[in-house]
């Protein structure tokens, strides 16, 4: 009986403790698991450890990763974890661990939500580590990246800087050199955009059935709506919101021009696959199997291309009524958290990630940016010997003419995105791009009314 | 006696040391939350600063949201699999209880997709309903029709959506239904026989009854799966389909709680949502017990 009794408390001793400590060790393994796997480090009492939190795919994964090993070498006593996420659910775990209380020292961030992150408290003012830093020189950064991260409490864009440009993402136009050669049609510009009916021609002489099956198998464009209709309708002088950012003018008739003109691409030139056939997914890989003439390059696209079994090159988009051709240009910005224990330190590892010579080498080499630095980047560019030739149509764009996304100046995107939730029935020709815009602008305009409630709210806080 | 009671008493406390680590993990990842979010529902959280109280702001809201009424029609309206679920699942299951041979490898078979990740199955899920090269309309052209691009037409998004649902359910629904079927005794059936019941009849008035309690119970499960549906929208579909046209409840809480910055307006969401699933149930269990008299 006695025997009996303490096997049955060992026994629940043993279990109650196993799940206690299966909780914790469960987490732990799983941090652990997340960073990466360099503990070589010294005491623990003398290694000061950041946390890096960011996303990306698998080349940008290894580059990164390189990069942070490099940063531990020359920065000896500061360790570096490493969290990564797919890119879908970065937003989900970041907020997660903003809500609860575990903001990581060094994290990506959305341009888009810097209001918000600033006014309550998450993010750190990175000026007093900028100034007089003699390893950061601001003016060999793209003045447009940079402002990205800057707010004054009360306008984004100017004030101090509360993050640091990942890298600038200019949204050139790309087209298959091989094929304009084939069919024996002159190259495009490099400097001089294409009209929107030159752009047509071009593209109905390259839109063609080649095997004489009777279907067609080489269109001109394939491009996905949220992605390029910004540069239409910004070169046709429009645009989806007003000068002070309150108010959404979609409704203006140069904006249901250019909305219009895109539709018509597919509907009435028929340069395009057709409107169910237009995935992402799909003319994507029309394009890269050489199908298509004229599709966006993203310099994050750059190493892919790499092995694209035809030639191509960068252009200006086809401009509009204004005569420029235009476009955007996406960033992540890399910020410190307000709760850092090592400001120092995680201010140096977000120079190493964005301005530093030694970093920027090791992300422009492995091929999945532009250099965020100046003087780097003209080199770069000045080289045609590596795809693209036309590597300065990047700079361009980030130097003279690109923008940042209308969802950028609110305090969310929710009035921008629902923009594109609903446009289906204008790419498939069932209603008017005029009956549209007036349709959606009134939901748009309360969308935009309540984000503004919102960040009313919360500078208030 | 004093003996006992001591021993009485040990046992409660070994009693109450197992049955701590659940209630504790139960408060503390369910009943916290769940009352956090009770709580957050009444403000105008963002999810990162601070809460302030706006009553029932946030539910006057909702009723005139009309993306929510559009993700509640699109849940509901997808849950036609679940009736479609259980018809397939049953006849499966009366098939492989006649022991033909080979009926272990099928069961196999219907099961895989249950224990396979969910995320794993709706990316190749979405490669079957592609347009162009899926396996979907590879099949259909075999008898000459022309496939839709399944995800991105708003009228075959949720048809697709529900076909895969049903396909996924389909090992699990059978195989409960299968331990039902062994348990019928087999006398009923040699009764109804002498009586000159015919198959049909026999099914109707003996296996039909006797599964009821299981049709019951993956009614009651499929209902309360089916609302919380996420998972499979927001791999197929990450824009919650053309028009909006298959995103549910969750998937619309999802957006506005990680990417609007709407986290108390999500709260009410999810209260509404939870207040439907507890009604629906509990409506169940009524009807249950009230046709349950008349067997």
């Amino acid at each position: 009986m006695v025997k009996n009794k303490s096997w049955f408390t060992l026994v629940s001793l043993i279990l109650i403790l196993s799940t206690v400590l299966a909780g914790c060790g469960g987490k732990g393994n799983g941090e652990a698991g997340a960073g990466n796997g360099n503990g070589n480090a010294g005491k623990s009492s003398e290694t000061k450890e950041l946390t890096f939190m960011y996303r990306g795919g698998t080349d940008e994964q290894k580059a990164y990763t390189e990069v942070v090993k490099k940063f531990e070498a020359d920065h000896p006593g500061v360790k570096v974890k490493m969290v990564v996420t797919a890119a879908d659910q970065y937003a989900t775990k970041l907020k997660a661990a903003i809500t609860g209380n575990k903001v990581p020292d060094v994290f990506y961030f959305e341009s888009g939500d810097l209001k918000a992150y600033v006014n309550s408290g998450i993010l750190m003012n990175l000026t007093p580590y900028l100034n007089n830093n003699d390893d950061i020189h601001l003016d060999n950064i793209w003045k447009y990246g940079v402002d990205l991260y800057r707010y004054d409490g009360d306008v984004a864009g100017q004030g101090d800087i509360y993050g640091m440009p990942k890298d600038v993402g200019p949204f050139a136009l790309g087209y298959n050199k091989t094929m304009f050669e084939k069919e024996g049609i002159p190259l495009p510009d490099n400097d001089v955009p294409m009209t929107w009916d030159e752009f047509i021609e071009v593209n109905k002489k390259l839109t063609k059935d080649t095997n004489g099956d009777g279907k067609i198998d080489q269109y001109g464009t394939g491009f996905n709506v949220n992605w390029v209709l910004q540069s239409l309708v910004w070169s046709n002088g429009a645009d989806w919101i007003d000068e002070t950012k309150t108010k959404v003018t979609i409704d203006d008739p140069k904006f249901a021009e250019a909305l219009q003109f895109f539709a018509d691409m597919q509907n009435v030139h028929k340069i395009t696959p057709s409107a169910e056939d237009a995935q992402t997914l799909d003319t994507y890989q029309r394009w890269m199997k050489g199908e298509l003439a004229f599709f966006p390059v993203g310099p994050w696209d750059m190493s892919t291309y790499e092995g694209l079994p035809f030639e191509y090159d960068l252009m200006p988009y086809p401009a509009g009524s204004t005569g420029q051709s235009a476009t955007w240009i996406g960033s992540l910005g890399i910020g410190v958290s307000e709760k850092t224990k090592y400001p120092e330190e995680a201010v140096a590892l977000v120079n190493y990630l964005t301005a530093s010579k030694e970093g920027m080498e090791m992300l422009v080499n492995a091929k999945v940016q532009i250099p965020n630095l100046i003087d780097m980047a003209e080199e770069w560019a000045a080289d045609t010997s590596t795809k693209p030739a036309n590597k300065q149509e990047f700079l361009d764009i980030v130097g003279e003419y690109g923008r940042v996304l209308p969802g950028h100046y609110t305090y969310n995107a929710e009035w921008y995105n629902l923009f594109f939730t609903d446009i289906q029935p204008v790419l498939d020709g069932k209603i008017t791009a005029a009956e549209y815009v007036k349709q959606e602008q009134p939901k748009m305009q309360k969308l935009l009314d309540k984000a503004i409630e919102q960040e009313q709210k919360s500078k208030k806080k | 006696m004093k003996t006992k009671s001591n021993l009485y008493r040990k046992e409660k406390i070994y009693g109450l040391l197992y049955v701590t680590p659940p209630v504790l993990g139960f408060l503390l990842f369910t009943l916290f939350p769940v009352a956090y979010s009770f709580y957050g529902s009444f403000t105008d959280w963002d999810g990162l600063g601070q809460m302030d109280f706006i009553g029932l702001s946030n539910f006057k809201d909702l009723f005139t949201d009309e993306l929510f009424l559009k993700a509640s029609f699109n849940t509901i309206f997808m849950m036609i699999g679940i009736p479609i679920g259980i018809v397939l699942a049953l006849l499966i299951a009366l098939g492989l209880n006649r022991g033909i041979p080979g009926t272990t490898t099928f069961r196999v078979i219907y099961y895989v997709p249950v224990i396979s990740s969910l995320a794993a199955i709706s990316i190749m899920w979405s490669w079957a309903f592609n347009g162009d090269y899926g396996l979907v309309n590879q099949f259909l052209e075999l008898f000459g029709i022309k496939g839709p691009n399944w995800l991105m037409n708003k009228h075959t998004v949720k048809p697709a959506l529900i076909m895969m649902t049903v396909w996924k359910g389909l090992g699990y629904t059978m195989l409960l239904y299968l331990a039902a079927l062994q348990s019928v005794p087999r006398s009923y059936y040699e009764a109804a026989e002498l009586d000159g019941a015919n198959g049909f009849a026999a099914f109707r008035h003996i296996t039909w009854p006797m599964v009821k309690p299981v049709t019951f119970f993956i009614v009651v499960t499929n209902i309360i799966g089916g609302s919380q549906i996420f998972t499979e929208i927001n791999i197929m579909t990450s824009t919650g389909g053309p028009e909006y046209s298959s995103a549910s409840v969750v998937f619309y809480i999802w957006q506005k709680a990680f990417n609007n910055l709407q986290m108390g307006y999500a709260s009410s969401m999810a209260v509404v949502l939870g207040i439907f699933i507890f009604m629906v149930t509990l409506i169940q269990f009524k009807m249950n017990e009230k046709s349950s008299l008349d067997i």
